[in-house]
This record gives C-alpha cells, structure tokens and sequence, in this order.
C-alpha cells in the first residue's frame, strides 16, 4: 500500500458547521489548516437531519434593525465571518427553513472565503504521538493516508444514534432509518421511544395518518419555552401536546427504558419485571406477563403496529485509539466527550473538541450545541489557540474609564455571542486604574485560567463580567408576575437580562467549583443585575443607564458623573482632584461644552452651579447670538491691552 | 444611680441652648486650665468665616453636652491672645484640641468634628480610649470575649460612619454603663458578617449584647442579643436594662397585676399560664419563648393555681402592648407565639421605617448626573436633524469622499453625553447650511455598528474630519458649538498657507491676508526657513497637516525670511508668534524636531503670556502645572481692572512671575468664577481681587489684602510673603473625594 504523509499544523476533523466555522477563523489567520471530510460536501448531517427536513433554528431576517451584531441574535444559522453578504437568509428566507438549505449556505461558505476542505477522507483512526516534546495526532484514513497534526480539532458532531437495550429492542425502527412518508402510518398505533424534538416531529408528521401515537421515556416533556434551552422541545413540534390534552387518542407515558420488553407476534409492550427470567432464556411474552393481565387499566396495554426509537445521538469514540481517547462526560448520560472550561479533551492536551460534540459544557444549560452558540464558542477557541500556539493576546480593547460605562451598554444592547451563549460566554473587563482593558466573550468556567489563556496579565486592581443570564427562579413562564419592570427590584428578574459581577482578585479553581448552585460564576464582591427588558433594550436613563453609573462608581470607588465643560472649569480651578469624567474629558480638552438651554435644565434641576442670577440676561451671549455674530464674538485669547 | 443620671442627661440634651457653656481663655486662664489637669477641648482660631461660624455654634451646643461628662469647652481668640504652638502654624483655624491638663490627648480637624454629635462622639472616644475596646476583626473580638468571659457581658457597637448621632449614643451609653460591661466598637464588614448580619450593604449601625458573664464552661461562646432597634440614646438604655431583667418572671398574681420593669419601659409582655402538673414543662417552654424574645418582649410565667389569677381557663396566655390592656388567647405552640409578636405585634414600627426605605428608593430615581438629567429633561424634543446627513452603511463610503471637507458625527442614542453634544453638532450644522465644500453627517452607533467598527472608534461621541484621498483626522478640541464651528472653518484654509514675499508676510501677520478668518483666533504662526530645501520644512508641513483646523500657519521659505530675525537673538529656522495687529511679535528658534513635537512646540508657543481664563482654553493653561497668579475682575470694564491687568503685567515681562501662570477671569464673561471666588474664600469680595491657588502644590489658596492697593510692588512683596509662610491662607480647595463622599 502506498503510505502518504501530510503535516498540517491544525487538522480539523468534519466539515460541518462548527468545522468550517474554525477553518475561517484559521484561514483568517492565516495558519497552516486542513479540514477533513469523509462525505463529498459539507454539512453532511443536514442532508439526512432532521428527518422531516424543516430546521426549528429561527431565520429572522426582519428585526426592524439594522445593526449586523444585534440581527445575529435572531439569526440561528449563519455562520461568522468578515462577509456582510455571507448570511444564511441569502440561501432561505424562510422563519424555519428546509433542511436541504443548510448544506446548500455550507457550501456557499466554503467556496466563497476559500477554505481548505479535503472531502473523501474517512479519518478511521487517531493515535496521540510525540512531536518534539508535544502531543500531537495522526489521522489514518480509509485510503492510509496519513495526517500528522500538532492540534487536533474535532468537530465530528453526533451522529451516531442513541440506544437501548431490552427485549425486543431489536423489533424496534430508528429514527435514521424510518419512512418519512406518513400514508406509511396509516391507521397504525404507534409507540415512539423519546420525548425530544425527534420524536415530536415524528409524531406531528405521522399525526393525521396514524390512529394512536404514545410517546414514551424516563422524563416528562420539557418545553423550550419554559426552560430557555432550545434543546427542549420546540413549540414548532409540540402539536402531539393539543391532541393528548385535548383526548384525541395520543398520550405521553413515562418510564424507565430499560424497563420494558416488546412481544414478537404483536407489538405489546411489557414490563422485565413481569418476565419469568429462568436462567438467561428469557420467556416469551405471553398473556401472563402483560400488565395488563394484572393492572386492568395499564396504560399502554393496546398491542402497537410500530415502535420507533428517538433517543438522539451520541459522539463516535470508536475512531479514537486508546491514546487519544477524551473520556466520556459526566453529565449528558456520557454520549459526549469530557472536555475542559477551554474546549481541551481531558487528557488529550493539543486537541480540542468543536461544535454539537462539546455540549458537555453547556449541556442542557445553554446553546453550545447549537450553531448559534458554538459559533461564539469557536471564536473564543480560535483565540485561545492563537495565544497558546503564537502568542497573541486575546484582543483587547483599552479604553479610559469614563467609556466603560457606553461601552458596557453597547455590549449589552447589541452583542450577539454573550446572549446566545448566556451564562457560558462572558465579556470581561480588567481594571487598570484610568483605563480598562475589555475582552469580548471569554469562556466563564476559564476564569481562573484567564491570564495563561488570553496572555493578559493580570492587576491588583480587580475586574469585572459582563454575563447575560435567565433568572434563577423558575416561575410560571407565561404566568402573572412573571416579568420584573422596577429596576430596584432587578435581581428578580426572571428573562434573559445582563448581570455584572465585580472581583477584587480572580476567583481560583476552587472558588469556582465551590459556586452557588445554578450560578455561572462564584459570589462576587458585588453584583448587579440590570431589570430584564421587555424588548431588550438596555438603554434608558432612570433604570438602566444610573444603577449601572451607580454600581460601577461602587466597584471602582469613583465618580463617574458626566459634567458640563463650565462645572469642569469649576472643579479643576478648587480641586485638586476633579472628577474622572472631567480629568479623562475637558482637561484633555475635550470638555462636553453643551448650551444654556441645556444649562438651564441642569440648574433648574439643581445640580449645576447657578451663579447667573445677579447676571442681566443681555450679558449672557447665548450660542445662536454667536453664531449670528460670529465676527464679533468674544475670542478665547482676548487682547487685554485695550 | 446610673439611670437617674442618664435620664438627667437627656433632659439637659432637650433643654439646651438656655445659654452658653462655651468658655474663651485668654492667655492667662489658658495658662491655669493647663495647670488643673481638667480635660477639655479647644479651639484656636482668628478669624470668623461662614464656615467657622457653622462650626462655633456646634462647639457652643457640644460645651452643654460635654459638661455632662466634665469636660470643658473652650475656644480661643488668637488676635487677642496669641498663645504659643497653637495660634500659629497651618493648622490654625481647621485644627481643635483635646487636653487633659497641658497633655494633648488628640488633635481633631474641624472637618471630623463638624457638629455636636461629631464632636462629643470624638471627645467622649478619646476620653474612654481605655475603656472601649476598638476591634477590626472577629478574632480580636474573640480575645475581648474570653477575658471577659465569666466576668462581665460585652456591648458590641458597629458604627460604621464615626461622628453621626448613633456614635454619640453609643460613646454616651459607654461613659455611663463603662464600668459595668465590657464596650466594644467596630465598623467595617469583617465583624459584621461574624454576628450573622447577611445584608452587608447596609450602613446601618447595629448593637449587640454579649451574655459572657453567665457562660458555664469557659470553653462556651457568649450567646448574643441583637438590638433591633435604631441607635440612640434611649433604645440603648432601654435595651441595657432588658439585658439584666430576668429571661422569665414567675408570678402568682393576674396579668394585670403583675409589675415587670418591661411595662416602664414600653416593651410588650407575654404571660403564660402554668398548670402545677405540667410546671416543668411550662416553665421550660417559658424559658425557650424568653430567649427567642429576649430584648423585644417580656416573658411572665404565672402560676394558675393561686387563687388570685383570675383568667378563664380557655386561655393559656396572654400579652400586654405598651399603653394597652392585656389580650388572652390560647397557645398552640411556642412557635405560634414567636410568629404572632415577630410577624404582627413588632411589625407596627418596622412599617414606618419600610416607608421610609420606600421613599429612599424614589430618590434614587432622580438622575443626579447633570448631562443625563439636562438631556432627560428634554426627551420629548424632537431633534431636527436636518442639516446633518444620517450615514448608513450604504451611504457611508460615497458621502465622505464627496466633499472638501465631511464631518462625521459618531454618537450612541442612549449617551446623554452624546445628546447633549448632538445639539451643539446640529447647531454647528445650521450655521454652515449652505457653505460650500463642508458637510456635517452623523453615524447612530447603536444602529451602523459595523461603521464605527471599521473607523475604530472607541470613545463617544466623537467627531472624525474626512477629505477626499486623506486618512480621516480626529476632531480633539472641545466638544461644543463654538470650537467645532472654528476648527471647521479654520480646516477650510490652507495649512500652511505658503508665502512668497516679504510682503505677503506682512500681510498674513497683520492679518490682511486671510482676514475672513481673523475673528476666529488672533494668533498666527510662522515658519521661518531660509529654503526650501531646508530640512525642517517637510517637518513643519507635516506638523501643519496635523494641526489643521487648531491654529493658522504659515511657511515662509525663502532667502528673504533672513530679515525678519535680523536683530534678534535668533537664527533661522525659527517660528514667529503674531498675537494680533499691533502687538509686537515674538520669535522663538526651531529645534530640527519630528513633527508630533512641532505640533507641541507651536501649542506652546501660542499660549498667551497672561490669558484671560475662559471655559474652553483652561486646560491648555493647567497643563503648565504652575501655581496660579489669578486676578478676577467685574463684568463691568472698568478702569480698576485696567489698571490692575497692567500693574501684574508690568513685572511679567521681567520676568519675575515665570514661576508662575498670571492669568485673569472676567465675571462677565465667565461667570462660573463667581463661584470659584465663593469656594476659594467663602465670599465674593470687591473687585478686583488677586487670588494665588497653588494647585499643584497644597491646597490653600491665598487672597491679595483687599487693604493693599494692586500694584506690581505690592504684589510681589505679597508673593514673597507667601512664599515664605508669613501670609495666611484665605481658604483652601477641598479634595473632591469629601463631596462625594
């Protein structure tokens, strides 16, 4: 066999979504990259996934805005990139587009900014090796060909289909595999194993053809909209959920999988504990061990025509040869791979584990097992790669202190990674006395690691997060009460809305572990919530913009009032220390000079010096007198030798 | 015996003022009270200012308090009797003294002992600074507990601002009941949080008793009671003499009958009917019920079975309010009880303080940020954006490469800051309405984000200059009508403006040539080169380019440029200042330097000499760092101010005030020095008034004797005096920190 070797510096493995969208930023960047395909396209999921082929991502191409940042919010599929024209709605502008579209914008992306795919390369094996005192990887394809590669990025996705196993398990149709045509179903019963998104779409799309779907699994049905996680089930599918409430022959059971057993001749289903287990033969299901035979109103006593499983998917260990292997995550039932706050397989240092695969993360929680979230998470990874492997910092943007306040407020009213990916993605300010230096969507659980990570080195002067979060208290979603509209009251704030924790040092890896139940982030020194807005808009001055003023001057032991050029004045010739805004603004001479209508309301409101009132109004040239004059104004550097 | 004191104390403290205890020593019975060995607390001062006048009627109200506790009061006058160490030196006027015999105990500044309850706090803390233990941390409280444990209980102040009435009340009770329990001040959040309070934002102070006399085994903690009440004199005292009552009085009588010292003292008391079976049971309930009520309720256990208690036997308990009659009900569970008085019966006055607390929200709702609430108060104006052209991405590229000059606006709606520039923008627009080559545009930020991006602009607002095949220049004047109106017609001239002959110098010195532009600033700049091919002109152009649009250039280069140093101590290149027809010019040499330090090099040479302080060119003057020499004289011109402005800059060109920045404020003009003058020396003056504020330096501020007549021997005899510490400073600037607390 002919042995061929390729050396890449980053070899990214799957050219799905959240492998293309590291193969821009490596492309950017101008690194040393390959993509590996093993289909002949990208985005190979999509062109079989989801069966029923309407994807639930929102493709909201009208916001009323036409902020690039803030759209992106409402915008589930498009992928980052420098291009304006590079977005999803230019492929569909459908709120819920077809499936066929997604490779289809995938393609798109890939040939308009030029990335490196090898399509037809079925990695079958990763074996960890040492290059020069690193761990990096080799690749083996169908073919042999070999791909050495000092960082490994995987981004395969989930795809292989979840199982269980019971008697008669083997009876039972996939959701990969089942018909999609729903004259299929006609007048049969149908028990669907599952209650996610897939079994849900089964069902609705069988619904008017099948005589009785039940859908049965552990967990009671949690719906998106009352838990934010849009993994959950989407009301877009929930139709079953009307026809089981309003008695129209489907129903949703709970219970163990593990638990059940499925005749051959008819589909009963059948409890194990019923089974007469002689031995390992296990009995024939018989009349006997029906529940129903000793519970005379078993809910699921009807024999069924099919049963089908939708159980999801889970990460494809079996390529990864024992040196390479990240261990299974704890949570997610162990169908992901256990990963690091910064995306590294535990144990596999130089690999690290892109897209749906790196859910464990976020599992449940938030959106890094969607494109919308893990396009933010592949940027943050991009940047930690780039500080690791070239060293360079994680960008910053340095800014005096009197603009950390508009700053934050920006972030907040347009930033699209922190509100996609709340609660996992945070931006984070370090303080370094007049000035800050802000960084833009650093994985939180990463804290403790921030300096190593982003390369910024760290002050004495203590730093702030800016993290979007639901409120931790679950209440009736659609219920009375459930909205929070006085700012005083903010922390009960139930909806996505912005919090800001402040530190005086970095919380270590114990403090992080040791948080609150359900808090991204360790108890702070102090913490602000700003009150959830009903059309998310953070901008007003009474509760928005002044507790905000009022919490940062707490944290930065500071006054951060805004002051008119004319109180500057004032406070710069009887001072020794004016305030920040006048020290960072007019003595730099660039005073906010405003005009006396706006003076006025600031005496009348008594917080601006009134030494007019023994002034006649004549004296006081207002600015339109000047303008109209302008030859014969006053001149700052007046002539005294008059 | 303590009791009858107290409660004559706080009679004196609501009778005061009848008249004065405040005693003035001259130098001869200051002499004696040295000799007594008496504590008391003096003042030094010389002089009455609206401040010090504030500060002697606290001190007149304190010497009432402070005889209570055997301290005089005492101020002297310092230009009757001047009494050595004390009426001199700084810190005369803003110092107070506390002595026992000739001893200083401590010096207070005035600002700390700023009324009465400041001032007797301080003293009465100083005087027992034996007697009460200050603790920072809970381990040091922890040593304060196990002495005393066994010994005598603790009282556990935290005061977390010193000087507010509760520090006197806690310094009060702490004179009277010192020698019966242990007294402990703290204040910060460490001990705080080790007394269980959760709310640690709260600046409330707070009191504790810690029951350590009655501990059984040393090894045991003091248990604690909280005062739940606010601190002062009265609740404290009410809640010492709740300590020492028992937890449970036991009693044969009816409830109406019996006599608790918590009836006298306006405390709720709850009886309880005690079956002789069940006694240990009762009684064990009794004692529960009074640990848990301790300090807010009275717990009276009566025994049923005398024939004196008369009670129907469907009840089992009753409680008595202050001032009301006794109510029976019946008692499920001691639980049902706690509940009853802390959910309902105590609640009564924690109503009132909710509402004031609902009340100190809506205060919050005020904007105190004048820029936020003077464009708040205008949110129902509608901008009239007209003359300035709204970007979009789509029309950003084409509109700033159209015109000589496009002025771009980069603002966020939701910035008051950027409101309240937005209209001096918009008037700056209207007033160019119609001029050729210049178009005022602005960028929404919170909507073309990608704009502001790609221009990297970081700060908001702010103002970039675009022209056609030019990289955009940052606006960095100031942000207001008249200096944006300026720098944009100054950016439509030339920089420089090239001059060919010795008369077009002439001219464009005197300000003939270019005249349109001679109202917008008086100071023109010129650079002399002997050729073109010197190398420091490309400098000099370039250096022009940056400073377009901030001042009026112009290059002559040229052999005929020879002349205009001839005669003076300068070569060639060199820079010559015009000030304005008339004025002679100034000629400083030209260092070969890069052009960012030509830039600063002509910023310089273009400060006046003795400028008249406006808003708008303030900071370009306190850069200098020098101690200001300033003169503020009236709206009116008059000849005073006339001649006062030239009696300085008569020793000006000598050169004898270079250490300082001589400038002067006309009222007129600048009316806000009205009220730097207010500040500097707590009044306004007659003007003219000369006034030194040595900025950098300290923070007094020295006025020019009114007596004196302004005249440039005086004055610099009077800068010699201060020089050398024999003037007194006439007011001081504050730190800005104290105001905002």
């Amino acid at each position: 066999m002919h042995v061929t070797i390729c050396n890449h510096e980053y070899c990214v493995l799957g050219a799905g979504p959240a492998g293309l969208q590291m193969g821009y930023f490596l492309s950017r960047s101008q690194r040393d990259y390959i993509i590996l395909e093993r289909n002949t396209g990208p985005g190979s999921f999509f062109q079989i996934y989801p069966r029923h082929r309407k994807l639930i991502s929102i493709n909201k191409i009208y916001t009323g805005r036409r902020n690039k940042e803030f759209n992106l919010r409402h915008d589930w599929n498009s992928l980052l990139s420098d291009r304006p024209s590079l977005l999803f709605q230019r492929i569909s502008r459908e709120l819920y587009p077809n499936a066929d579209d997604f490779p289809r914008y995938l393609s798109t992306f890939v040939k308009e900014l030029g990335l490196k795919v090898k399509y037809g390369a079925d990695i079958g094996t990763i074996k960890a090796s040492d290059f020069n005192g690193n761990q990096g990887y080799i690749l083996t394809d169908q073919n042999g060909v070999s791909y050495q590669c000092s960082v490994l990025l995987v981004s395969t996705g989930l795809w292989v289909p979840q199982q269980v196993d019971f008697l008669g398990s083997d009876l039972v149709e996939g959701y990969e595999s089942i018909p999609t045509d729903p004259e299929e179903f006609k007048d049969q019963a149908v028990l669907i194993l599952g209650k996610g998104n897939s079994a849900f779409e089964t069902a609705q799309s069988i619904l008017g053809r099948a005589s009785r779907i039940h859908l049965y699994s552990p967990s009671p049905v949690r719906l998106a909209w009352q838990t934010h996680y849009v993994g959950d089930l989407r009301a877009i599918n929930n139709e079953l959920l009307d026809t089981y409430q309003l008695k129209s022959l489907d129903g949703l059971v709970e219970g163990r999988l593990e638990d059940i057993a499925i005749g051959k001749e008819q589909l009963y289903l059948t409890l194990t504990e019923l089974l007469d287990q002689n031995g390992n033969n296990i009995s024939k299901i018989t009349g006997q061990n029906l529940p129903g035979f000793h519970t005379d109103n078993f809910s699921l006593r009807q024999p069924y025509d099919r049963v089908i499983r939708c159980l999801g998917f889970r990460f494809n260990f079996s390529i990864f040869d024992g040196s390479a292997r990240p261990p299974q995550s704890s949570g997610a039932r162990g169908r992901l791979p256990g990963i690091t706050a910064w995306y590294e397989g535990r144990g596999t240092p130089n690999m690290f584990v892109l897209g749906t695969a790196a859910h464990s993360r976020d599992y449940r929680m938030s959106a890094g097992g969607f494109v919308h979230g893990f396009r933010y998470t592949v940027r943050a990874v991009h940047k930690i790669l780039e500080q690791r492997y070239h060293n360079i910092a994680w960008p910053a943007t340095k800014l005096p202190i009197s603009q950390l306040q508009s700053w934050i407020l920006r972030r907040v009213n347009e930033a699209s990674g922190p509100y996609q990916m709340f609660g996992v993605l945070g931006d984070i300010i370090l303080l370094r006395g007049s000035y800050c230096e802000y960084l833009e969507e650093f994985p939180l659980q990463a804290l403790p690691q921030l300096s190593a990570l982003s390369g910024r080195p760290l002050t004495d002067q203590g730093l702030l997060v800016l993290v979007m979060q639901y409120g931790l208290n679950r209440t009736d979603t659609l219920g009375p009460g459930r909205a929070e509209s006085e700012w005083t009251k903010a922390w009960r704030s139930n909806f996505l809305h912005p919090v800001l924790y402040y530190y005086n040092t970095l919380p270590t890896e114990k403090d992080m572990r040791q948080r609150p139940v359900g808090w991204p982030l360790p108890r702070p020194e102090a913490l602000h919530h700003m009150v959830e807005d009903f059309l998310t808009e953070w901008d007003q001055p009474i509760s928005h913009s002044q507790p905000l003023r009022r919490f940062l001057e707490h944290c930065l032991q500071t006054d951060l009032r805004a002051f008119y050029a004319e109180s500057c004045f004032l406070l710069s010739l009887t001072s020794r220390t004016p305030p920040l805004f006048c020290r960072q603004g007019y003595l730099r001479k660039q005073g906010i000079v405003g005009n006396s209508h706006l003076w006025q309301h600031a005496r009348e409101a008594g917080l601006m010096a009134d030494h007019q009132r023994d002034i006649t109004p004549g004296d006081d040239t207002s600015v339109s007198e000047y303008l109209k004059h302008a030859g014969a104004a006053v001149v700052s550097t007046m002539n005294f030798d008059l | 015996m303590c009791i009858v004191y107290l409660i004559a104390f706080l009679f004196s403290l609501t009778s005061e003022q009848c008249s004065s205890k405040l005693m003035e020593d001259s130098s001869q019975s200051f002499m004696e009270r040295m000799h007594t060995g008496k504590t008391s607390f003096i003042y030094f001062g010389n002089h009455v200012n609206p401040t010090i006048k504030l500060f002697m009627e606290q001190l007149e109200m304190s010497a009432d308090a402070l005889q209570d506790y055997g301290i005089s009061v005492v101020k002297v006058n310092c230009s009757k009797d001047a009494i050595a160490n004390y009426c001199t030196g700084e810190k005369l006027m803003t110092k107070a003294y506390l002595f026992r015999g000739s001893e200083v105990l401590r010096s207070f500044d005035i600002d700390t002992v700023f009324d009465v309850n400041a001032i007797v706090s301080h003293v009465l803390f100083s005087v027992l600074f034996n007697e009460v233990r200050y603790v920072h941390t809970p381990a040091e409280l922890l040593r304060v507990e196990s002495t005393a444990k066994q010994n005598s209980d603790i009282v556990v102040g935290h005061i977390p601002v010193l000087g507010l009435p509760e520090h006197r009340a806690l310094m009060e009770a702490a004179f009277v009941y010192g020698t019966k329990y242990q007294f402990v001040q703290t204040s910060g959040t460490l001990v705080l949080k080790h007394m269980g309070v959760v709310d640690l934002s709260s600046s409330q102070a707070r009191l504790w008793f810690l029951h350590c006399k009655g501990v059984s085994r040393r090894s045991d903690p003091c248990p604690s009671t909280p005062m739940r009440k606010p601190l002062n004199t009265i609740n404290i005292h009410t809640f010492l003499q709740l300590m020492e009552a028992p937890l449970v009085t036991e009693s044969v009588l009816d409830p109406s009958e019996v006599d608790v010292v918590h009836l006298h003292l306006g405390v709720p008391v709850l009886y309880l009917f005690s079956q002789p079976q069940t006694q240990h049971l009762d009684r064990a309930t009794a004692q529960t019920l009074g640990l848990q009520l301790r300090g807010e309720v009275g717990v009276v256990l009566i025994h049923r079975d005398n024939p004196n208690v008369k009670t129907s036997l469907k009840y089992n308990a009753a409680y008595r309010l202050p001032q009301e009659d006794v109510k029976y009900f019946t008692l499920n569970s001691a639980e049902g009880v706690v509940k009853l008085f802390k959910e309902e019966l105590l609640q009564e006055q924690k109503l009132e303080n909710e509402e004031e607390d609902e009340e100190h929200w809506s205060d919050l709702d005020i904007l105190d940020d004048e820029v936020s609430e003077s464009v708040y108060r205008d949110r129902d104006l509608m901008l009239d954006l007209e003359s300035v052209i709204e970007l979009t991405s789509d029309t950003f590229q084409i509109t700033v490469t159209q015109d000589d000059i496009t002025v771009v606006l980069f603002y966020f709606k939701w910035d008051a800051v950027c409101m309240a520039f937005i209209q001096s923008y918009i008037e700056v627009a209207d007033a160019l309405e119609g001029m050729n080559g210049v178009k005022l545009a602005a960028v929404n930020c919170g909507e073309w984000t990608d704009i502001c991006s790609d221009q990297n602009v970081t700060s908001f607002p702010t103002v970039l200059i675009y022209r056609p095949m030019a990289a955009a220049q940052l606006y960095r004047g100031m942000l207001g009508t008249k200096s944006l109106h300026r720098f944009i017609l100054l950016s439509l001239g030339s920089s420089p403006y090239i001059l060919s002959s010795s008369a077009e110098v002439m001219s464009f010195l005197e300000g003939d040539l270019y005249s349109k532009h001679m109202y917008l600033t008086p100071v023109k700049v010129l650079g002399l080169f002997s050729s073109t091919h010197d190398m420091g002109v490309t400098s000099f152009e370039e250096a022009a380019r940056l400073l377009r649009g901030e001042s009026i250039l112009g290059l002559f280069a040229h052999k005929e440029a020879e002349q205009w140093v001839e005669g003076l101590s300068v070569n060639l290149p060199a820079l010559l200042v015009s000030r304005g027809p008339g004025v002679p010019y100034e000629v400083y040499s030209l260092p070969s330097s890069s052009p960012t330090d030509l830039v600063s090099l002509i910023k310089q040479v273009e400060l006046d000499r003795f400028p008249e302080l406006t808003v708008e060119n303030l900071p370009w003057y306190l850069e200098l760092g020098k101690p200001l020499l300033l003169l503020f004289i009236g709206k009116e011109d008059s000849t005073e101010s006339t001649k006062a402005l030239a009696e300085i800059k008569q020793p000006l060109s000598s050169g004898q005030l270079d250490s300082f920045l001589p400038c002067w404020i006309h009222l007129g003009r600048t009316p806000v020095g009205r009220s730097i003058l207010e500040k500097y020396l707590g009044f306004v003056p007659p003007l003219p008034v000369l006034v030194m504020s040595q900025l950098k330096t300290g923070e007094e501020v020295f006025l020019f004797p009114p007596e004196r007549p302004l005249m440039a021997k005086n004055i610099l005899q009077w800068i010699h005096d201060v020089e050398n510490g024999q003037e007194q400073p006439a007011g001081i600037t504050n730190g800005f920190k104290c105001e905002f607390g």
